[in-house]
Protein backbone atom coordinates (compact mmCIF):
# COMPACT_ATOMS: atom_id res chain seq x y z
CA UNK A 1 0.00 0.00 0.00
CA UNK A 2 2.73 2.45 1.03
CA UNK A 3 4.56 1.87 -2.43
CA UNK A 4 1.36 3.15 -4.10
CA UNK A 5 1.49 6.52 -2.05
CA UNK A 6 4.93 6.95 -3.30
CA UNK A 7 4.98 6.24 -6.90
CA UNK A 8 4.49 9.61 -8.52
CA UNK A 9 2.02 10.80 -11.62
CA UNK A 10 3.10 12.46 -15.28
CA UNK A 11 0.86 13.38 -17.12
CA UNK A 12 0.82 13.96 -20.37
CA UNK A 13 -2.17 13.68 -22.20
CA UNK A 14 -2.92 15.82 -24.97
CA UNK A 15 1.00 15.91 -25.44
CA UNK A 16 2.08 14.71 -28.85
CA UNK A 17 5.52 13.78 -30.36
CA UNK A 18 8.30 14.38 -28.90
CA UNK A 19 6.96 15.72 -25.58
CA UNK A 20 5.65 13.08 -23.63
CA UNK A 21 9.12 11.43 -23.91
CA UNK A 22 10.93 15.28 -23.18
CA UNK A 23 9.29 15.72 -20.16
CA UNK A 24 9.32 12.24 -18.48
CA UNK A 25 13.25 12.63 -19.64
CA UNK A 26 13.24 16.01 -17.90
CA UNK A 27 11.69 14.17 -14.54
CA UNK A 28 14.32 11.53 -14.54
CA UNK A 29 17.19 13.72 -15.32
CA UNK A 30 16.34 16.97 -13.78
CA UNK A 31 16.01 15.64 -10.11
CA UNK A 32 18.38 14.93 -7.52
CA UNK A 33 18.42 12.42 -6.36
CA UNK A 34 16.62 10.78 -9.66
CA UNK A 35 13.41 9.69 -8.83
CA UNK A 36 13.02 5.64 -7.66
CA UNK A 37 9.68 5.05 -9.87
CA UNK A 38 7.60 7.57 -12.21
CA UNK A 39 4.35 6.79 -14.02
CA UNK A 40 3.67 8.64 -17.35
CA UNK A 41 0.17 8.38 -18.26
CA UNK A 42 -0.51 8.95 -22.33
CA UNK A 43 -3.04 9.15 -24.60
CA UNK A 44 -0.01 9.54 -27.74
CA UNK A 45 0.30 5.80 -29.15
CA UNK A 46 3.84 6.78 -30.30
CA UNK A 47 4.92 7.66 -27.00
CA UNK A 48 4.90 3.76 -25.86
CA UNK A 49 7.86 2.96 -28.04
CA UNK A 50 9.89 5.87 -27.73
CA UNK A 51 9.50 6.58 -24.45
CA UNK A 52 10.81 2.34 -22.64
CA UNK A 53 14.02 2.79 -24.81
CA UNK A 54 15.06 6.32 -23.28
CA UNK A 55 14.09 5.45 -19.60
CA UNK A 56 16.03 2.47 -19.60
CA UNK A 57 19.41 3.83 -20.98
CA UNK A 58 18.93 5.53 -17.25
CA UNK A 59 18.95 2.85 -16.42
CA UNK A 60 15.02 2.13 -15.03
CA UNK A 61 12.65 -0.87 -15.87
CA UNK A 62 9.44 -0.49 -17.83
CA UNK A 63 5.80 -1.69 -17.57
CA UNK A 64 2.71 -0.49 -19.40
CA UNK A 65 -0.73 -0.60 -18.65
CA UNK A 66 -3.87 0.45 -20.99
CA UNK A 67 -6.15 2.23 -18.57
CA UNK A 68 -9.11 3.62 -20.31
CA UNK A 69 -9.55 3.75 -24.13
CA UNK A 70 -6.58 5.13 -25.82
CA UNK A 71 -4.46 5.79 -22.73
CA UNK A 72 -1.61 4.06 -20.76
CA UNK A 73 0.17 4.00 -18.18
CA UNK A 74 3.54 3.75 -18.41
CA UNK A 75 5.28 2.46 -14.95
CA UNK A 76 8.72 3.25 -14.67
CA UNK A 77 10.98 1.70 -11.84
CA UNK A 78 14.75 1.63 -10.71
CA UNK B 1 -6.37 6.45 -11.15
CA UNK B 2 -9.92 6.30 -11.39
CA UNK B 3 -10.86 9.66 -11.57
CA UNK B 4 -8.87 10.23 -13.72
CA UNK B 5 -10.43 7.82 -16.28
CA UNK B 6 -14.13 8.99 -15.78
CA UNK B 7 -12.82 12.95 -16.15
CA UNK B 8 -12.18 11.43 -20.18
CA UNK B 9 -15.41 12.03 -21.56
CA UNK B 10 -14.92 10.99 -24.87
CA UNK B 11 -13.91 7.73 -25.04
CA UNK B 12 -15.72 4.55 -27.06
CA UNK B 13 -17.83 2.56 -24.51
CA UNK B 14 -19.82 0.56 -26.71
CA UNK B 15 -16.81 -1.11 -28.66
CA UNK B 16 -18.54 -4.02 -31.05
CA UNK B 17 -21.15 -1.15 -31.93
CA UNK B 18 -18.19 1.43 -33.31
CA UNK B 19 -16.25 -1.82 -34.84
CA UNK B 20 -19.61 -2.37 -37.10
CA UNK B 21 -20.47 0.91 -37.74
CA UNK B 22 -16.83 1.77 -38.94
CA UNK B 23 -16.88 -1.57 -41.26
CA UNK B 24 -20.28 -0.74 -42.69
CA UNK B 25 -19.46 2.59 -43.51
CA UNK B 26 -16.05 1.68 -45.22
CA UNK B 27 -17.85 -0.88 -47.25
CA UNK B 28 -21.07 1.46 -48.20
CA UNK B 29 -19.07 3.80 -49.65
CA UNK B 30 -17.54 1.14 -52.00
CA UNK B 31 -21.11 -0.30 -52.91
CA UNK B 32 -21.85 3.06 -53.38
CA UNK B 33 -19.57 4.40 -55.73
CA UNK B 34 -19.66 0.93 -57.42
CA UNK B 35 -23.30 1.00 -58.25
CA UNK B 36 -22.53 4.60 -59.26
CA UNK B 37 -19.97 3.61 -61.71
CA UNK B 38 -17.11 5.00 -60.04
CA UNK B 39 -14.95 1.96 -60.11
CA UNK B 40 -11.48 4.41 -59.70
CA UNK B 41 -12.71 6.56 -56.57
CA UNK B 42 -13.92 2.93 -55.13
CA UNK B 43 -10.11 1.81 -55.49
CA UNK B 44 -8.60 5.49 -54.34
CA UNK B 45 -10.48 4.98 -51.31
CA UNK B 46 -9.99 1.43 -50.69
CA UNK B 47 -6.46 2.49 -50.73
CA UNK B 48 -6.53 5.21 -48.83
CA UNK B 49 -8.07 2.87 -45.90
CA UNK B 50 -5.40 0.15 -46.28
CA UNK B 51 -2.94 3.12 -45.76
CA UNK B 52 -4.61 5.00 -42.50
CA UNK B 53 -4.99 1.15 -41.21
CA UNK B 54 -1.05 0.75 -42.33
CA UNK B 55 -0.02 3.98 -40.75
CA UNK B 56 -1.90 3.85 -37.69
CA UNK B 57 -0.36 0.59 -36.78
CA UNK B 58 2.53 0.72 -37.42
CA UNK B 59 3.01 4.18 -35.89
CA UNK B 60 4.61 4.96 -39.56
CA UNK B 61 5.98 8.50 -38.53
CA UNK B 62 8.51 10.49 -41.24
CA UNK B 63 8.30 13.45 -38.84
CA UNK B 64 9.93 10.95 -35.82
CA UNK B 65 12.54 9.16 -38.70
CA UNK B 66 14.39 12.94 -38.65
CA UNK B 67 13.70 14.32 -35.07
CA UNK B 68 14.34 11.51 -33.44
CA UNK B 69 17.45 10.90 -34.83
CA UNK B 70 18.90 14.29 -34.02
CA UNK B 71 16.99 14.58 -30.63
CA UNK B 72 18.06 11.27 -29.52
CA UNK B 73 19.95 8.92 -31.61
CA UNK B 74 16.90 6.41 -31.90
CA UNK B 75 16.66 4.89 -35.67
CA UNK B 76 13.78 2.90 -35.28
CA UNK B 77 11.72 4.54 -38.22
CA UNK B 78 14.41 5.41 -40.58
CA UNK B 79 14.87 1.52 -40.65
CA UNK B 80 10.98 1.56 -41.51
CA UNK B 81 10.99 4.28 -44.41
CA UNK B 82 14.43 2.34 -45.77
CA UNK B 83 12.96 -0.80 -46.37
CA UNK B 84 10.09 0.86 -47.73
CA UNK B 85 12.51 2.85 -50.24
CA UNK B 86 14.25 -0.41 -51.16
CA UNK B 87 10.68 -2.24 -51.82
CA UNK B 88 8.95 0.45 -53.59
CA UNK B 89 12.07 0.77 -55.60
CA UNK B 90 12.73 -2.56 -57.02
CA UNK B 91 8.80 -2.65 -57.74
CA UNK B 92 9.28 1.05 -59.68
CA UNK B 93 11.50 -0.17 -61.88
CA UNK B 94 9.58 -2.82 -62.66
CA UNK B 95 6.81 -0.43 -63.86
CA UNK B 96 9.05 1.98 -65.21
CA UNK B 97 11.20 -0.51 -67.34
CA UNK B 98 7.46 -2.07 -68.89
CA UNK B 99 6.79 1.55 -69.62
CA UNK B 100 9.84 3.19 -71.41
CA UNK B 101 12.31 0.39 -71.56
CA UNK B 102 14.96 2.15 -73.24
CA UNK B 103 15.81 4.56 -70.66
CA UNK B 104 18.65 6.57 -72.35
CA UNK B 105 16.34 8.29 -74.65
CA UNK B 106 15.30 10.20 -71.65
CA UNK B 107 12.29 10.33 -71.77
CA UNK B 108 10.97 9.27 -68.40
CA UNK B 109 7.81 7.41 -67.62
CA UNK B 110 5.16 10.62 -67.34
CA UNK B 111 3.66 9.70 -63.95
CA UNK B 112 6.90 8.97 -61.85
CA UNK B 113 7.72 11.61 -59.64
CA UNK B 114 10.43 13.06 -61.68
CA UNK B 115 10.82 16.67 -61.26
CA UNK B 116 13.03 19.87 -61.68
CA UNK B 117 16.07 19.30 -59.10
CA UNK B 118 17.97 21.93 -57.70
CA UNK B 119 18.48 24.64 -55.03
CA UNK B 120 14.54 25.05 -55.34
CA UNK B 121 14.19 21.53 -53.94
CA UNK B 122 16.18 21.59 -51.59
CA UNK B 123 14.47 25.15 -50.23
CA UNK B 124 11.47 23.57 -50.34
CA UNK B 125 12.46 20.10 -48.14
CA UNK B 126 14.46 22.65 -45.34
CA UNK B 127 10.84 24.60 -45.41
CA UNK B 128 9.05 20.72 -44.94
CA UNK B 129 11.40 19.82 -42.47
CA UNK B 130 11.19 22.77 -39.91
CA UNK B 131 7.30 22.79 -40.79
CA UNK B 132 7.03 19.06 -39.56
CA UNK B 133 8.89 19.06 -36.44
CA UNK B 134 7.43 22.08 -35.01
CA UNK B 135 3.75 20.60 -36.04
CA UNK B 136 4.26 17.42 -34.99
CA UNK B 137 3.64 15.39 -37.88
CA UNK B 138 4.29 15.76 -42.02
CA UNK B 139 1.06 16.21 -44.49
CA UNK B 140 0.18 12.59 -44.38
CA UNK B 141 1.12 12.32 -40.81
CA UNK B 142 -1.23 14.58 -39.97
CA UNK B 143 -3.94 13.52 -41.82
CA UNK B 144 -3.80 9.99 -40.63
CA UNK B 145 -3.87 12.04 -36.60
CA UNK B 146 -6.77 13.40 -37.66
CA UNK B 147 -8.70 10.00 -37.67
CA UNK B 148 -7.08 9.20 -34.53
CA UNK B 149 -8.47 12.02 -32.65
CA UNK B 150 -5.71 14.11 -32.79
CA UNK B 151 -7.44 18.29 -32.75
CA UNK B 152 -3.94 19.90 -33.00
CA UNK B 153 -3.63 17.73 -36.25
CA UNK B 154 -7.13 18.92 -37.75
CA UNK B 155 -5.33 22.59 -37.10
CA UNK B 156 -2.25 22.14 -38.71
CA UNK B 157 -3.97 20.22 -42.24
CA UNK B 158 -5.28 24.08 -41.79
CA UNK B 159 -1.73 25.58 -41.62
CA UNK B 160 -0.77 23.46 -44.61
CA UNK B 161 -3.97 24.96 -46.49
CA UNK B 162 -2.29 28.12 -45.52
CA UNK B 163 0.27 27.41 -47.00
CA UNK B 164 -0.31 26.11 -50.28
CA UNK B 165 -2.63 29.12 -50.99
CA UNK B 166 0.37 31.65 -49.93
CA UNK B 167 2.88 29.30 -52.10
CA UNK B 168 0.12 29.26 -55.24
CA UNK B 169 0.30 33.33 -54.84
CA UNK B 170 4.31 33.38 -55.07
CA UNK B 171 4.35 30.36 -57.46
CA UNK B 172 5.23 32.26 -60.23
CA UNK B 173 8.25 34.22 -58.56
CA UNK B 174 10.09 30.78 -58.14
CA UNK B 175 9.00 29.64 -61.20
CA UNK B 176 10.73 32.68 -62.58
CA UNK B 177 13.52 33.29 -60.68
CA UNK B 178 14.61 29.61 -60.11
CA UNK B 179 12.35 26.55 -61.07
CA UNK B 180 12.11 27.29 -64.66
CA UNK B 181 15.90 27.33 -64.98
CA UNK B 182 16.59 23.94 -63.27
CA UNK B 183 16.52 20.17 -64.83
CA UNK B 184 14.57 17.09 -63.99
CA UNK B 185 17.52 14.38 -63.54
CA UNK B 186 15.91 10.95 -64.29
CA UNK B 187 19.18 8.55 -62.74
CA UNK B 188 18.20 5.49 -65.67
CA UNK B 189 18.85 7.98 -68.30
CA UNK B 190 22.05 8.35 -67.44
CA UNK B 191 22.94 5.04 -65.83
CA UNK B 192 20.31 2.70 -67.25
CA UNK B 193 17.85 0.80 -64.80
CA UNK B 194 20.15 -1.43 -63.53
CA UNK B 195 22.93 0.92 -62.55
CA UNK B 196 20.18 3.35 -61.41
CA UNK B 197 18.93 0.69 -59.14
CA UNK B 198 22.14 0.09 -57.85
CA UNK B 199 22.92 3.45 -56.98
CA UNK B 200 19.68 3.80 -55.10
CA UNK B 201 20.57 0.44 -52.89
CA UNK B 202 23.94 2.34 -52.38
CA UNK B 203 22.30 5.31 -51.46
CA UNK B 204 20.18 3.51 -48.92
CA UNK B 205 22.62 1.65 -47.48
CA UNK B 206 24.95 4.42 -46.99
CA UNK B 207 22.25 6.39 -44.82
CA UNK B 208 21.47 2.97 -42.87
CA UNK B 209 25.03 2.73 -42.20
CA UNK B 210 25.39 6.65 -41.41
CA UNK B 211 22.24 6.40 -39.39
CA UNK B 212 23.89 3.12 -37.26
CA UNK B 213 27.10 4.66 -36.40
CA UNK B 214 25.25 7.45 -34.94
CA UNK B 215 22.58 5.46 -32.81
CA UNK B 216 22.45 6.19 -29.32
CA UNK B 217 21.85 2.45 -28.26
CA UNK B 218 20.34 0.94 -25.02
CA UNK B 219 22.02 -1.77 -23.51
CA UNK B 220 21.97 -4.52 -25.38
CA UNK B 221 19.17 -7.12 -24.89
CA UNK B 222 16.64 -4.01 -25.47
CA UNK B 223 13.14 -5.89 -25.94
CA UNK B 224 10.03 -3.15 -26.14
CA UNK B 225 7.89 -3.92 -22.61
CA UNK B 226 4.60 -5.91 -23.55
CA UNK B 227 1.70 -3.54 -23.33
CA UNK B 228 -1.10 -4.76 -20.86
CA UNK B 229 -4.21 -4.23 -22.12
CA UNK B 230 -7.64 -3.95 -20.24
CA UNK B 231 -9.06 -6.84 -22.04
CA UNK B 232 -8.04 -10.31 -22.83
CA UNK B 233 -7.23 -12.15 -26.20
CA UNK B 234 -9.74 -15.00 -24.93
CA UNK B 235 -12.09 -15.54 -27.81
CA UNK B 236 -14.36 -18.60 -27.29
CA UNK B 237 -13.23 -22.39 -28.89
CA UNK B 238 -15.27 -22.06 -32.02
CA UNK B 239 -14.63 -21.62 -35.68
CA UNK B 240 -15.76 -18.09 -35.53
CA UNK B 241 -13.66 -17.78 -32.29
CA UNK B 242 -10.77 -18.32 -33.98
CA UNK B 243 -11.26 -16.18 -36.84
CA UNK B 244 -11.99 -13.15 -34.12
CA UNK B 245 -8.80 -14.08 -32.79
CA UNK B 246 -6.65 -13.66 -36.01
CA UNK B 247 -8.22 -10.22 -36.31
CA UNK B 248 -7.75 -9.28 -33.11
CA UNK B 249 -4.20 -10.51 -33.70
CA UNK B 250 -3.93 -8.34 -36.31
CA UNK B 251 -5.61 -5.04 -35.42
CA UNK B 252 -4.64 -4.87 -31.93
CA UNK B 253 -1.72 -5.27 -32.03
CA UNK B 254 1.27 -2.84 -32.69
CA UNK B 255 2.85 -3.67 -36.25
CA UNK B 256 6.74 -2.78 -36.57
CA UNK B 257 7.65 0.04 -38.81
CA UNK B 258 9.56 -2.37 -40.94
CA UNK B 259 6.25 -4.15 -42.00
CA UNK B 260 4.34 -0.58 -42.09
CA UNK B 261 7.14 0.27 -44.65
CA UNK B 262 6.72 -2.88 -46.88
CA UNK B 263 3.19 -2.76 -46.93
CA UNK B 264 3.29 1.14 -47.91
CA UNK B 265 5.84 0.31 -50.77
CA UNK B 266 3.57 -2.52 -52.16
CA UNK B 267 0.42 0.07 -51.76
CA UNK B 268 2.66 2.51 -53.56
CA UNK B 269 3.83 -0.26 -56.15
CA UNK B 270 0.09 -1.49 -57.14
CA UNK B 271 -0.81 2.51 -57.10
CA UNK B 272 2.10 3.08 -60.13
CA UNK B 273 0.78 -0.05 -62.22
CA UNK B 274 -2.40 1.64 -62.82
CA UNK B 275 -2.64 4.86 -62.11
CA UNK B 276 0.15 7.33 -60.26
CA UNK B 277 2.44 6.88 -57.45
CA UNK B 278 1.05 8.19 -53.82
CA UNK B 279 0.71 11.65 -52.65
CA UNK B 280 -1.59 13.63 -51.21
CA UNK B 281 -0.90 17.41 -51.43
CA UNK B 282 -2.19 17.97 -54.85
CA UNK B 283 -5.73 17.42 -53.25
CA UNK B 284 -5.02 19.53 -50.24
CA UNK B 285 -3.65 22.45 -52.68
CA UNK B 286 -7.15 21.98 -54.93
CA UNK B 287 -9.22 22.00 -51.41
CA UNK B 288 -7.16 25.73 -50.64
CA UNK B 289 -7.88 27.15 -53.92
CA UNK B 290 -11.50 25.56 -54.06
CA UNK B 291 -12.22 27.10 -50.22
CA UNK B 292 -11.11 30.65 -51.12
CA UNK B 293 -12.98 30.84 -54.26
CA UNK B 294 -15.96 30.46 -52.54
CA UNK B 295 -14.67 34.03 -51.08
CA UNK B 296 -14.32 35.49 -54.81
CA UNK B 297 -10.71 34.79 -55.33
CA UNK B 298 -10.11 33.47 -58.09
CA UNK B 299 -7.18 30.65 -58.56
CA UNK B 300 -3.72 32.08 -59.68
CA UNK B 301 -2.27 30.95 -63.25
CA UNK B 302 0.46 28.96 -62.10
CA UNK B 303 3.50 29.06 -64.75
CA UNK B 304 4.86 25.99 -66.09
CA UNK B 305 2.71 23.85 -63.49
CA UNK B 306 0.98 21.19 -66.51
CA UNK B 307 4.56 20.23 -67.28
CA UNK B 308 5.66 19.27 -63.89
CA UNK B 309 3.74 15.65 -62.76
CA UNK B 310 3.94 14.76 -59.04
CA UNK B 311 1.85 16.61 -56.73
CA UNK B 312 1.29 19.35 -59.19
CA UNK B 313 -1.82 21.37 -58.27
CA UNK B 314 -5.03 20.77 -60.98
CA UNK B 315 -7.70 22.93 -60.98
CA UNK B 316 -10.33 21.44 -63.02
CA UNK B 317 -12.79 24.83 -63.25
CA UNK B 318 -16.38 23.37 -62.82
CA UNK B 319 -14.94 19.93 -61.97
CA UNK B 320 -16.16 17.62 -59.08
CA UNK B 321 -15.42 18.38 -55.80
CA UNK B 322 -14.78 14.33 -55.38
CA UNK B 323 -11.76 13.60 -57.11
CA UNK B 324 -10.23 10.58 -57.30
CA UNK B 325 -7.60 11.95 -54.53
CA UNK B 326 -9.94 13.26 -52.54
CA UNK B 327 -11.14 9.42 -51.77
CA UNK B 328 -7.38 9.08 -51.55
CA UNK B 329 -6.82 11.47 -48.47
CA UNK B 330 -10.73 11.22 -46.97
CA UNK B 331 -9.51 7.66 -46.84
CA UNK B 332 -6.68 7.85 -44.85
CA UNK B 333 -8.53 9.89 -42.55
CA UNK B 334 -10.54 7.09 -42.03
CA UNK B 335 -8.62 3.83 -42.22
CA UNK B 336 -6.83 5.51 -39.52
CA UNK B 337 -10.00 6.29 -37.82
CA UNK B 338 -11.31 2.70 -38.45
CA UNK B 339 -8.08 1.27 -37.27
CA UNK B 340 -7.50 3.35 -34.22
CA UNK B 341 -11.54 2.32 -33.56
CA UNK B 342 -10.41 -1.67 -33.68
CA UNK B 343 -7.36 -1.30 -31.37
CA UNK B 344 -9.57 1.05 -28.82
CA UNK B 345 -7.24 3.64 -29.68
CA UNK B 346 -9.63 6.51 -30.66
CA UNK B 347 -9.71 9.43 -28.41
CA UNK B 348 -10.41 13.37 -28.85
CA UNK B 349 -6.79 14.35 -27.97
CA UNK B 350 -7.08 18.05 -27.04
CA UNK B 351 -3.96 19.59 -26.38
CA UNK B 352 -4.29 21.36 -23.11
CA UNK B 353 -1.13 24.39 -23.99
CA UNK B 354 -1.92 26.85 -26.29
CA UNK B 355 1.10 27.14 -27.28
CA UNK B 356 0.94 24.22 -29.08
CA UNK B 357 -1.75 25.22 -31.76
CA UNK B 358 0.15 27.58 -32.53
CA UNK B 359 2.97 25.37 -33.37
CA UNK B 360 0.52 23.65 -35.57
CA UNK B 361 -0.41 26.20 -37.43
CA UNK B 362 2.74 28.09 -38.02
CA UNK B 363 4.12 24.73 -38.66
CA UNK B 364 1.42 23.44 -40.59
CA UNK B 365 1.88 26.73 -42.81
CA UNK B 366 5.60 26.22 -43.14
CA UNK B 367 5.54 22.88 -44.36
CA UNK B 368 2.11 23.30 -46.66
CA UNK B 369 4.55 26.52 -48.33
CA UNK B 370 7.47 23.72 -48.50
CA UNK B 371 5.30 21.17 -49.92
CA UNK B 372 3.84 23.26 -52.35
CA UNK B 373 7.04 24.46 -53.86
CA UNK B 374 8.91 21.11 -53.79
CA UNK B 375 5.56 20.17 -55.51
CA UNK B 376 5.48 17.13 -52.68
CA UNK B 377 4.97 16.25 -49.63
CA UNK B 378 7.32 13.28 -47.60
CA UNK B 379 4.88 10.81 -49.55
CA UNK B 380 4.77 12.67 -53.17
CA UNK B 381 8.25 14.39 -53.24
CA UNK B 382 10.25 11.88 -51.49
CA UNK B 383 8.61 8.26 -50.54
CA UNK B 384 7.53 8.30 -54.26
CA UNK B 385 10.57 10.33 -55.76
CA UNK B 386 13.49 8.24 -54.58
CA UNK B 387 11.94 4.83 -56.16
CA UNK B 388 10.89 6.64 -59.07
CA UNK B 389 14.73 6.98 -59.49
CA UNK B 390 14.67 10.51 -59.85
CA UNK B 391 17.40 12.79 -58.16
CA UNK B 392 15.01 15.04 -56.69
CA UNK B 393 13.86 12.61 -54.06
CA UNK B 394 17.52 12.66 -52.43
CA UNK B 395 17.67 16.61 -52.50
CA UNK B 396 14.20 16.76 -50.87
CA UNK B 397 14.93 14.12 -48.09
CA UNK B 398 18.58 15.93 -48.07
CA UNK B 399 16.30 19.16 -47.20
CA UNK B 400 14.05 17.41 -44.36
CA UNK B 401 17.11 16.44 -42.44
CA UNK B 402 18.19 20.09 -42.69
CA UNK B 403 15.11 21.39 -41.65
CA UNK B 404 14.56 19.06 -39.16
CA UNK B 405 17.88 19.76 -37.40
CA UNK B 406 17.13 22.90 -37.49
CA UNK B 407 13.83 22.73 -35.65
CA UNK B 408 15.32 20.13 -33.14
CA UNK B 409 17.45 23.07 -31.84
CA UNK B 410 14.67 25.18 -31.24
CA UNK B 411 12.62 22.43 -29.76
CA UNK B 412 15.42 21.78 -27.14
CA UNK B 413 15.29 25.46 -26.20
CA UNK B 414 11.89 25.67 -25.83
CA UNK B 415 9.96 22.35 -24.64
Amino acid sequence: MSDELTVELLDVRGEICPYPMIRTNKELDGRDPAPQTLDVLTDHPPALSTIPPEAMKRGYGCEIEEVAAGEWKIHLFK
Amino acid sequence: MQNIIDTNRFKITNYSFWVWATIIAIAGLVLILSITDQPVPAIYWIVGIVFGITVQRSRFCFTSAFRDFFLLGQTRMIKGILVGLAVSSIGFVMVMSTVAPNPGFGSFPSDAHVLPVGLSTLIAGTLFGIGMVLAGGCVSGSLYRMGEGYIASWVAILGVMIGLFLLNNTWNWWWDNLISQEMAVWIPAELSYSGALGITAIGLLVVLFVALSRERRVTAGFVMPEIKKLDTHETPATTTGEIIGYLKNIFREEWSPIVGGIILAMVNIILFIRFHPLGVVGEISRWATSFVNLFGIPPVDLKGIDGLGACAAVVVEGGSWFTETFFLNVGIVAGAAASAIFAREFKLRVPRSPVRYIQSIIGGTIMGYGAGLGLGCTLGAFFSAVPSLALNGWVYALGLAIGSYISVQWIKRFP
